[in-house]
């Protein structure tokens, strides 16, 4: 399907709504103020997501959630490595580094803010258009990017050939920023865009 | 410092020596390394499906079978003798697990499988490979020497 400059800018206002939403329920979780700015919101075919991305090696830590509901999807939220470090030891109050890429409490943490911020933008998708995105549990991989994205891609079911992105900077003291993608499955990016009249 | 050439995803690329193909960021994905040793040309083939009939169309370098296709005649067309042909796998690992969920349908290792399936159909030896296992891969391929080269984020760093 195309989409229009004019749907775009309503899912970059979607985007806004979300972030706002995931930046409230981090700055409660971290007791920081967290503030966002105005996400980028892309539509575009999964082969380009390079080009937005950059580097797809680069280690991020990458959450994913099955989306389930009437207009089913995959929903994602990667953050850089170090940022993920800084909002594992802001959550357990210490100074200490923990592994991320090993440590089992460090990385059910990590799920479960991953699990607020996804459901953050889900909330937001469901506040426009009336239909109920429910997520499931959250899983996690902290690695290259590009291959926890190519395994989201292709695991299970028809996608539709776009994928929703949308860049947010969560920005407090410290630095924190992330990504959200939304994969849509075959139809459910039309669905949701005719449930809000666009 | 040899010429990389970067491949990118459902893309083929093919090089001769000194330079260097590169495919970073592998998940279930694979990259398909090809190479003929007397001449020093070769090319790799970055694929996500295993096959494109089942699919809609679409860009024919995503998938095994229709990707090989086309990388081989790439390098036969650079004067590259068939029975020469040898390859290289990397990749087609299984990223996340779900608890308690098998995964229906392991992605990664159907690429592999299939990828191995049309190398044989193709009569193309495969030297060696690197699939599986839950992590990244990134890879360079030297076409002049044929050592394929992996990186991961946490799982070291080999020569195959």
């Amino acid at each position: 399907m195309e989409i229009t400059q004019f749907q775009l800018d309503a899912l970059r206002e979607i985007g806004n709504i979300g972030s706002g939403h995931a930046a409230t329920a981090l700055s409660t979780l971290l007791q920081r103020r967290i503030d966002m700015s105005v996400p980028k919101v892309w539509a575009i075919p999964f082969e380009k997501i390079a080009e937005i991305i950059g580097q797809l090696d680069t280690p991020q830590a990458t959450i994913y959630v099955k989306v389930e509901g009437e207009a089913p999807g995959k929903a994602v939220f990667f953050f850089p490595v170090e940022s993920a470090q800084i909002v594992v030891q802001a959550l357990f109050g210490t100074d200490k580094p923990m592994d991320i890429y090993s440590d089992e409490m460090a990385q059910s943490a990590l799920k479960e803010v991953g699990n607020i911020l996804v459901s953050s933008f889900l909330i937001a998708l469901t506040q426009f258009s009336g239909i109920a995105l429910q997520p499931s549990v959250p899983a996690l991989a902290v690695d290259m990017i590009g291959a926890s994205l190519d395994a989201i891609f292709l695991e299970e079911g028809m996608l539709d050939d776009l994928v929703l992105f949308i860049d947010t900077q969560l920005t407090g003291i410290p630095k924190i920023e992330g990504q959200f993608i939304f994969l849509p499955d075959e139809g459910s990016l039309e669905k949701l865009l005719g449930a809000m009249g666009l | 410092m040899s010429v990389v050439i970067s491949v990118g995803m459902a893309d083929y690329k093919t090089a001769r020596a000194p330079e260097i193909l590169l495919t970073a960021g592998l998940g279930s994905c694979i990259g398909i390394c090809i190479r003929d040793p007397f001449l020093k040309v070769g090319g790799m083939s970055h694929i996500m499906l295993p096959t494109a009939s089942k699919s809609l169309g679409g860009n024919p370098a995503k998938y095994a079978d229709t990707a090989l296709e086309l990388l081989l005649k790439e390098i036969l067309g650079m004067g590259a003798i068939r029975s020469r042909l040898k390859a290289k796998i990397a990749g087609g690992a299984q990223m996340f697990s779900f608890p308690g969920k098998p995964p229906v349908l392991k992605i990664g290792e159907r690429n592999a499988e299939a990828v191995k399936e049309e190398l044989r159909k193709h009569g193309i030896p495969l030297l060696v490979e690197d699939v599986g296992g839950s992590f990244g891969r990134t890879i360079y391929f030297d076409v002049g020497t044929g050592e394929l080269r992996i990186r991961t984020i946490n799982h070291g760093e080999k020569v195959i």
